[in-house]
């Protein structure tokens, strides 16, 4: 019922741990989802056990450019995001999007860096000049 | 394509780029999941505080909101501008402040929504100040005794429920009984006598057409200089209703805390309570009775409790609150009437009855009650007044009684005769706001037995007959007596000019 519904919080708190001791949870996660009909909640929960594993101090970053990243580059966000959130482990995901015409975006389950040439243009245009 | 010289690039371009947001902080960011009926409900901003606001980016710019519900999973948003651009999956970030507007003497002369933005067609309104939305209402300690008169001009309030700077009475009543003329005029009144209060007035969901009437009226009256109104129609969203009395009461408190006086009227508290049922029941909030959530008295109390009159220390400014509320069939035991009854300092009860009678403005002796005016009340109002509520509360249940039976005896005749004539003095039509000479000359005039043999039909004549002599062969006196400082006692220089010019203009009337 309704009211009964775990949170979400506490379902990617548990999944995280688990995830944490090197067990496989794809599939308890997927066989929970269905028995609980949320499987529409997929994506946030998805988002949550991120969160959840920040927390404990693995983050998962989606780092966006316009071009491929140096090694340094890749390593100074890495030491940037350590600082930033205190985490101890950083693993990115990077991925190559020209339409942000140049620098990054860097993606955290629950904030953002963007640093990108059309996030600054949009600001630009933004104050009507 | 000509090539761009960066030397061409104007000044303010390049400091457009300067100024450009170039912190390397990660910033908290969510992403809307669900949206519809004015609000949205957002996923992470897990550092989100109460009342913050959100900025939602869309395709054509970003739309605010402000976080109402803090869930465990999602925050429930109320947006302040249109739902129709804002998508499930738009990026949503912290404004990093509470919802403030723009307070100062700029607002003077202006109608403005509840977010401060102008709505005359003027030029954009720019403040040196800006005022918290919400805001905790002043301690005890800053706070002194309701003391100064706020006269609104509308002799049977000034008479018998006065009104102090500070005090908060509300004006309740069923549609169309005056209450709002009542509020009008109270804010004409503040322009005639040059009592130097600020108004203003805030429109909860009332129609565009009133409000536009309300502000031409004020205008001929020449008081727009001294108001502010704040505006909301019925097709506003719910949120710019909710908000109004609350951005309304940050622009009046700038005042107050300035010490100036500063006059508040929400037109109707009853609209307010609606928009915020209407919120809370989209948020998903347990409702209560009437469909009302749990915390409507709330809403209302810690809106009132700002309106205050300050101590000395805090330079002895004030905020006086009128909220009006609109019952149904004179249901006064009704839930959101009852509440801000028990909140206010007083209310003035507006009958449909009288209003039919042609008793105008129509309220009652009976149900009125200001339990905080009597010491603000002027001293020569207050001595010629003091039995009146007494004596016309009296006069309708001896009317009553009256109408089965002729056989009365002299006392009682005298009584309902010295009624009959109160109530018609009391009769005041509307945009006509009096001073206080008048008001005293008048009522002394009638409760001294003055106008015994005026026939009640000619009150009012006798009245102006009265007014208009004193005015013109005692002005001096006259502008004495307005103000208000001195008592008319039977053997006062006063109460014997009244006397003398009364009973020779009773003459002029009698039969």
């Amino acid at each position: 019922m309704a009211y009964n519904r775990l949170p979400r919080r506490k379902i990617a708190a548990y999944f995280a741990d688990e995830l944490l001791a090197g067990h496989d949870v794809t599939r308890q996660l997927a066989a929970y989802l269905v028995e609980t009909k949320r499987v529409r909640e997929a994506r946030l929960i998805v988002r949550d056990i991120e969160a959840a594993l920040a927390d404990r101090g693995v983050l998962l970053a989606d780092v966006v450019s316009s071009r491929d990243l140096a090694a340094d580059t890749k390593d100074a966000i890495t030491s940037f995001l350590k600082k930033a959130t205190g985490a101890h482990d950083v693993k990115l995901r990077t991925s190559v999007n020209a339409n942000l015409l140049g620098g990054v975006l860097i993606e955290t389950p629950s904030e953002r860096l963007d640093a990108s040439l059309r996030h600054r243009l949009n600001q630009l245009r933004a104050t009507k000049i | 394509m000509p090539e761009l010289v960066v030397n061409d690039l104007s000044k303010e371009l390049r400091d457009a780029i300067q100024s450009l947001d170039v912190s390397g902080d990660l910033e908290s960011v969510g992403i809307v999941t669900r949206v519809g009926d004015g609000v949205a409900w957002v996923y992470g901003l897990r550092s989100a505080g109460a009342n913050e606001v959100l900025l939602i980016e869309t395709k054509s710019g970003t739309v605010e909101a402000f976080a109402l519900n803090l869930n465990e999973d999602e925050i429930g948003a109320v947006l302040l501008g249109s739902d129709e651009e804002v998508v499930a999956g738009a990026k949503v970030t912290l404004k990093g402040t509470i919802l403030d507007v723009p307070v100062g003497e700029e607002l003077l002369g202006r109608v403005v929504d509840p977010l401060g933005r102008p709505l005359d067609g003027g030029p954009a309104i720019k403040t040196k100040h800006r005022g918290l939305v919400e805001r905790e209402a002043i301690g005890v300690l800053g706070r002194k005794h309701v003391h100064e008169p706020m006269m609104t001009g509308i002799m049977a309030i000034d008479a018998m429920f006065p009104i102090g700077r500070g005090q908060r009475e509300l004006i309740i009543g069923d549609r169309q009984t005056g209450k709002t003329a009542i509020a009008i005029d109270t804010m004409i009144n503040q322009g005639r006598q040059k009592s130097g209060v600020i108004n203003i007035y805030v429109a909860i969901g009332q129609k565009l057409s009133k409000i536009a009437r309300l502000v031409e009226r004020l205008k001929e009256e020449g008081v727009m200089d001294q108001t502010i109104v704040v505006a909301t129609g019925p097709s506003d969203p719910a949120s710019l209703l909710y908000l109004a009395p609350y951005a309304a009461t940050a622009m009046g408190e700038y005042f107050r805390d300035n010490k100036k006086h500063a006059l508040i009227i929400y037109d109707d508290l009853t609209k307010h309570a609606v928009a915020y049922r209407q919120m809370s029941l989209l948020l998903r909030r347990p409702p209560g009775r009437e469909a009302f959530p749990g915390d409507v008295f709330y809403l209302h109390s810690r809106l009132l409790e700002r309106s205050a009159k300050l101590s000395d220390e805090l330079g002895g400014g004030s905020l006086t609150a009128l909220p009006i509320i609109e019952t149904q069939a004179g249901d006064i035991s009704a839930y959101i009437p009852t509440n801000v009854i028990s909140i206010t300092d007083g209310q003035i009860f507006m009958e449909t009855d009288l209003f039919n009678q042609g008793i105008r403005p129509a309220i009652s002796a009976g149900l009125s009650v200001s339990r905080v005016g009597g010491d603000a009340q002027t001293k020569a109002v207050k001595s010629v007044g003091a039995h009146l509520k007494l004596g016309l509360s009296q006069f309708r249940e001896l009317a009553s009684f009256a109408q089965f039976g002729s056989d009365l005896d002299d006392a009682t005749k005298h009584q309902i005769e010295r009624g009959q004539r109160l109530t018609e003095l009391l009769k005041q039509p509307q945009y006509t706001p009096m001073s206080v000479w008048e008001q005293v000359a008048s009522i002394y005039a009638v409760n001294s037995g003055a106008f015994d043999k005026v026939p009640v039909a000619k009150i009012q004549e006798a009245k102006t007959a009265l007014l208009t002599r004193l005015w013109t062969d005692h002005k001096k006196d006259m502008e004495e007596l307005n103000k208000g400082e001195e008592k008319i006692t039977e053997d006062s220089k006063f109460a014997k000019l009244f006397d003398k010019v009364a009973t020779s203009v009773a003459k002029g009337f009698e039969e």
